[in-house]
């Protein structure tokens, strides 16, 4: 967004009464007491640090975790959101259940491509051409829910053997959805922070013509974005398919709201080029614990999903309220 | 053939009048498609996705993105089956109500601290998804007057029901207003070029709000009416009514970049979709088919309405250029010769 003079009798947009360079400062404050709020809700609520009950915390969110993770890659790029996340995530787990007896390595292989592939078309569309992200997901969402259902006839996939009991398993005491989720986070944020594709991201995110005079080439970036992304939510796609020994349509479902929630929960900017994998993390833990905290204090699911609603709303006013530009 | 596909007004007529053409030779004169029966369902499949499609477009109109429609539509429908039970008008007043006073707010939200659409409407959506869950604490809940469900999708001229010529009249009443009063032509103004708008003086806050509010108004319409013709109401799958509508916005000749498109556009582009839809279904495809079909236009008219599209297809020519004609180097202008 460039700034401009405003013309003569238009009003500022409303911002913190603050100096610009106090409003970061107070926004991190306004977050950290939000997250101390939290933890001083959770420790008067009893029976919320127990061992079970954070650690089906941490498994729960791994599955959303690896979602958003890859959501992230998309809005840093400056794409906002997919819709078509959740339905990849399904058919993801349809492909790997359906080609499981090849073996495998060959089955993981198999499904990272197919993953990598439906959003790798996604990005070569909304990168080289610069078509609508919004249009271009729900347009694929239509088309992969639609041919998917035409393929399987709308039955779910359950396959033969046990093939796939080593992703149920355990590493070093620790689920293997957890390991998942956990190596994808660092990988995430290791190619954000430390390697060129990364700071080129951030670059595109924040501005693409800038981006374009400083001869990156945009397009490719925003490809590699989407190709990221499809990555991270075909690993999720698998794990979930192995965790329920069966892989169908219904397995995605919502997971782009969640997805985009936590992303911009954790602080991710829903313009583009300022945000992490780890604040993705936080905004997915963060709603987890609000939705575990509702639950034990007698909430119903319901009141979860309008919480859920509401915080969003809210970060997203939080954030431009404390706007530094 | 390259300018029809282009002229925005006409495209979705031109559209329609392909698909009537193919679904008429599938058909093969059985007749099952071409009856009053279909024109009627077309017209039902109108009334529900319409409105929300000319919301979501006036908001497109004035570059915007009205997302939270889909929730509105669903929790619109639970306010007017709960209330509605004894005076049916008045669930769907108070369901427009809701709708006039959730979209001010959203649009007040927007031109307060000056925030794009798309995060606000966003958490809009999501809010009024979960508002639709605690009103029918999560279970689908019904209707109890049948007579109102009857009177509501009662064939009126063999094609038309109380239903669809709301919607309809909503479109009527939009494409006055866009096209024959100062507020219309601010609208486009606001689209096209907000700034430029504001120095000539347009209250370009004023027509946010107000789009906004309308956009709220038109789904709390249709999701009412939906609810009351099919005597039920619950917090559904969002999407479910956003892509449709968004697509036939985009069908009818709205664009993402503001400015451009009409309500008689919009019109043609949900006609479209609900003749897709009704089409195959009489002659006998799977649901299936439809979201691919659906998925496969929008997916076509978003490349259409692509940014770079020109200056890619002219890289791609150029490549096979230069590959027909096996040149080593890239094509040069052509240097005026002295004979010219």
């Amino acid at each position: 967004m460039t700034e401009q003079a405003l013309p003569a009798g238009v009003r500022e947009p409303f911002r913190l009464p603050l100096p610009h360079s106090q409003r970061g400062r107070v926004l991190v404050a306004i977050r950290l007491a939000a997250v101390l709020a939290l933890i001083a809700v959770a420790a008067t609520t009893h029976g919320f640090f127990t061992a079970v009950s954070l650690f089906s915390l941490l498994n729960t969110t791994s599955f959303i975790g690896c979602v958003a993770v890859g959501m992230t890659f998309i809005t840093l790029s400056g794409n906002i959101m997919s819709f078509a996340l959740g339905v990849t995530l399904s058919t993801s787990g349809m492909v790997f259940m359906a080609v499981l007896p090849l073996g495998l390595i060959p089955a993981l292989l198999i499904t990272f491509a197919f993953g990598a592939a439906i959003t790798g078309i996604q990005g070569v569309v909304i990168g080289y051409f610069r078509a609508n992200p919004i249009i271009v997901s729900m347009a694929a969402l239509a088309l992969i829910n639609g041919g998917a259902t035409l393929i399987t006839q709308g039955q779910g996939i359950y396959p033969e053997g046990e093939a796939a009991a080593a992703l149920k398993g355990h590493i070093l005491g620790v689920p293997m959805p957890l390991a998942a989720f956990i190596l994808t986070l660092v990988a995430a944020q290791i190619v954000l922070s430390f390697t060129r594709f990364g700071r080129q991201l951030y670059m595109v995110g924040s501005n693409w013509r800038a981006a374009l005079a400083a001869g990156l080439d945009p397009p490719r970036i925003v490809l590699g974005a989407y190709i990221a992304a499809g990555l991270c939510t075909a690993l999720a796609g698998i794990l979930m398919a192995a965790r329920y020994s069966s892989g169908d349509l219904e397995l995605g479902l919502g997971y782009d709201y969640s997805a985009i929630s936590a992303v911009l929960v954790g602080g991710t900017a829903i313009s583009g080029g300022e945000g992490s994998a780890i604040r993705s993390l936080i905004g997915a833990f963060i709603i987890a614990v609000c939705e575990v905290l509702l639950l034990l204090h007698g909430f119903s699911t319901q009141i979860q999903y309008l919480a859920i609603g509401v915080i969003v709303l809210f970060v997203i006013m939080l954030q431009t309220l404390a706007d530094t530009d | 053939m390259r300018s029809l596909l282009t002229n925005r007004s006409v495209r979705p007529y031109v559209l329609l009048l392909v698909i009537t053409l193919v679904l008429l030779i599938i058909d093969r004169g059985r007749g099952q498609f071409f009856t009053v029966s279909t024109a009627f369902s077309v017209l039902q499949q109108f009334a529900t996705i319409g409105p929300i499609a000319l919301g979501l477009g006036l908001s497109m109109i004035i570059r915007e993105i009205d997302l939270s429609v889909g929730g509105m539509l669903s929790l619109s429908g639970c306010i007017a089956v709960l209330t509605g039970a004894r005076h049916p008008e008045l669930g769907v007043a108070l369901a427009v109500l809701f709708g006039l006073v959730w979209g001010l707010l959203q649009g007040a939200i927007m031109v307060w601290l000056r925030l794009g659409s798309i995060g606000v409407t966003l958490g809009g959506l999501l809010t009024l998804g979960g508002l639709a869950y605690v009103v029918t604490g999560n279970l689908s809940i019904s209707y109890p007057r049948m007579d109102v469900a009857l009177a509501v999708n009662y064939p009126l001229l063999h094609i038309f029901s109380l239903r669809s010529l709301i919607a309809l009249a909503a479109f009527l009443v939009a494409a006055f207003f866009m096209a024959r009063t100062r507020v219309g032509r601010d609208v486009y103004a606001t689209g096209s070029d907000n700034r430029a708008a504001m120095v000539a003086g347009v209250r370009t806050s004023a027509i946010v709000a107000g789009v906004f509010a309308c956009s709220g108004m038109l789904a709390a319409l249709g999701g009412a009416l939906l609810s009351y013709s099919l005597a039920a109401a619950g917090g559904v799958a969002l999407t479910d009514a956003l892509v449709p509508a968004i697509a036939a916005a985009i069908i009818g000749g709205v664009s993402l970049t503001g400015g451009k498109g009409t309500p008689i556009g919009i019109v043609g582009g949900v006609l479209v979709l609900c003749l897709l839809s009704a089409g195959l279904n009489a002659v006998g495809t799977p649901p299936a088919v439809q979201d691919v079909v659906t998925g496969g236009v929008l997916f076509l008219v978003a490349i259409a309405d692509a940014v770079d599209l020109d200056r890619r297809l002219f890289a791609i020519r150029r490549y096979w250029a230069d590959l027909l004609l096996r040149r080593d180097e890239p094509v040069t202008p052509r240097q005026p010769s002295p004979a010219e």
